[in-house]
């Protein structure tokens, strides 16, 4: 059954991809979804409506959400901590400082400004953390993770203080911003996620052993021959990028970098290539239906992503929490 | 006279400012079994880091079949040495099959696959240590005697031409603590192994190093060291040394130690 898993999710991916292109304000047969894909006219409106708006934001949906389920299994695993996320190291709460910035103090408000300033927020972020948890080389989880915490409260604050000072509709551009959205996904500019989570993914699969000797241990990694500091650095840098890529082009989106890797690790065990692919995979698959949501629970309005994928997440999560007790006690 | 396999050279440690090793002389040669002691905070741990290269010395050089430690990539010094340490946190629902099969990350290059002989080498391990039939089982699941066959297990997967144990025996049955050491003598390289339990080090190792205060104080047979004024001086303790019969008839005895109690009266 386990050999099905990867083949099973792909076939799963593809279909909820084209029922993705089908459904939203306007609903589109399979025939028109295809027509559109293997034969494209621009002057037909239903053909542009597929190729132009949703392709590319499905798409984004898909990368967003296999990235941040990779960002997520990375800093887990590195830090051995089930419960490190990518928002957990001040990285989007550095993203979310640097679009007020831009907004409260400049005025900017266009899409691709926003996404700039996330990334050059995100980066600081990053830099700092770097800097603080690796003086003198000495890479130790905990001061990874109390860094992270104390950079994301730092940045929060600021953000506050600027909000504090900002106009009403800048502070709902704001807000807006940082729930998380994949309206602004199009095709100028998707390739940069898509190569990074790709690129993301094969280095993960590659350090795949170096990753799994640090689920024992430094100590333990060490005596199997494991540049430990190297690699934690390395992972965190990916995972980091990952994490600003994805924020950048849509937002603050909860929960995805959390749950999935845990969700996946319930049925099968994270040290094995089948289990790290799956986790890509469902977080890209996860994603794809919280975008369908979001265009559909309410008619010609959008929700944001990250209220969705941390309210469905966060119940499914429990249920499955529970449902497992339950199997475990009988 | 064959070079030492590992040999020490005025090796220091300190940690912060704070000296924890100093001035360490000592080789060990191929195919030994030697037994580290010495009283809580000698400094037995943080000499085995520094064999494992887990830390670096301040001062003073190891060599390794006589080269500098230092010169070997992490990998290659791992396809050398193995390690069991002593106690291994784990909390991601890793199978007992996974954790054994980490031994072969040092022959692994990024590409490489596990393949079948590896995959028999793995399952012949766990057979060797008789976890057979846990081999699904979740690693946290395990009692700690099977937590340190598992680690042995791994160890043998390593295939390594040295082996190094820090305390591995610490909080196991009797029957665990020798079933362990035997299986580490079992697996037919040198030995390096810390041990509290002084009987058992003594029964075992063809050789004692005895740290007290981050010094060597001796190195020898365990005939030669272990006495009633070694015991006295170094570990605090008054007893009695007998001779017993060792593991095979024809090996000279091993000294056994019959404490005394009642300090306090």
């Amino acid at each position: 059954m386990k050999a099905l898993l990867i083949p099973g999710l792909i076939l799963a991916c593809i279909f909820s991809l084209l029922c993705a292109l089908s459904v939203g304000a306007v609903s589109l047969s399979w025939g028109e979804v295809w027509q559109a894909l293997s034969n494209y006219d621009s002057s037909i409106l239903t053909q542009k409506i597929v190729v132009e708006l949703r392709l590319p934001r499905t798409l984004l949906a898909f990368f967003a959400g296999a990235g941040l389920a990779i960002a997520g299994l990375i800093l887990q695993t590195v830090t051995r901590n089930p419960l490190a996320d990518p928002y957990l190291f001040g990285i989007s709460s550095g993203a979310s400082f640097g679009v007020v910035l831009l907004v409260a103090l400049f005025g900017v408000q266009s899409a691709l400004a926003l996404s700039g300033a996330a990334f050059a927020g995100s980066a600081v972020a990053m830099g700092l953390l770097l800097l603080i948890a690796f003086h003198k080389g000495t890479a130790l989880v905990e001061n990874m993770l109390l860094s992270g915490v104390a950079l994301t409260f730092l940045f929060s604050a600021f953000t506050s203080l600027l909000l504090y000072w900002s106009d009403p509709q800048a502070i709902s551009a704001i807000i807006f911003w940082s729930l998380g959205s994949f309206s602004r996904a199009d095709w100028q500019w998707l390739w940069l996620p898509a190569l990074v989570v790709l690129v993301g993914c094969v280095l993960m699969l590659l350090m795949r052993r170096s990753l799994n000797a640090l689920l024992v241990g430094d100590e333990s990694a060490v005596t199997l021959g494991v540049n430990v500091h190297r690699l934690r650095l390395g992972m965190l840098i990916l995972a980091s990028m990952l994490t600003a890529v994805i924020v950048a082009a849509c937002g603050g989106v909860g929960f995805v970098g959390l749950m999935i890797p845990h969700i996946v690790r319930f049925f099968i065990s994270q040290v094995r290539t089948v289990g790290m692919l799956a986790t890509a995979l469902s977080g890209g698959l996860m994603m794809l239906w919280v975008d369908v949501l979001a265009r559909t629970l309410i008619d010609n309005q959008e929700l944001p992503i990250g209220v969705i994928t941390s309210a469905i997440g966060s119940v499914f999560f429990l249920s499955l929490l529970i449902a497992k007790k339950r199997a475990a006690s009988i | 006279m064959t070079s030492p396999q590992i040999s020490v050279h005025n090796l220091s440690l300190n940690l912060g400012n704070k000296p924890v090793l100093s001035g360490l002389n000592f080789a060990i040669a191929r195919g030994q079994f030697i037994g580290l002691i010495g009283p809580n905070g000698a400094g037995k741990s943080s000499l085995l880091r520094c064999l494992y290269r887990y830390w670096e010395q301040t001062e003073g050089e190891i060599l390794y079949a006589g080269k500098p430690v230092s010169d070997y990539p992490r990998r290659a010094y791992a396809r050398q040495v193995a390690v069991v340490l002593q106690e291994i946190p784990s909390q991601f629902n890793l199978a007992l099959f996974e954790v054994v099969a980490m031994g072969v990350t040092p022959h692994k290059t990024l590409f490489s696959t596990v393949n079948a002989d590896d995959k028999l080498r793995i399952l012949e391990a766990i057979e060797r240590v008789g976890l057979s039939h846990k081999a699904q089982q979740q690693f946290d699941s395990l009692s700690g005697g099977e937590k340190q066959r598992a680690m042995i297990a791994r160890a043998m997967v390593q295939q390594p031409e040295l082996l190094i144990m820090d305390e591995p025996t610490s909080h196991l049955d009797v029957k665990y603590q020798i079933q362990i050491m035997e299986l580490a003598k079992a697996m037919g390289v040198t030995v390096i192994a810390s041990f509290h339990d002084l009987n058992l080090a003594a029964a075992l190792s063809d050789e004692l190093l005895v740290l007290a205060q981050g010094t060597l104080v001796a190195q020898g047979t365990p005939l030669d060291i272990i006495t009633p004024d070694l015991l006295s001086d170094i570990f605090g303790v008054c007893a009695e040394v007998e001779t017993v019969p060792g593991l095979h008839r024809s090996a000279p005895g091993v000294p056994h130690i019959r404490y005394h109690y009642g300090y306090q009266l």
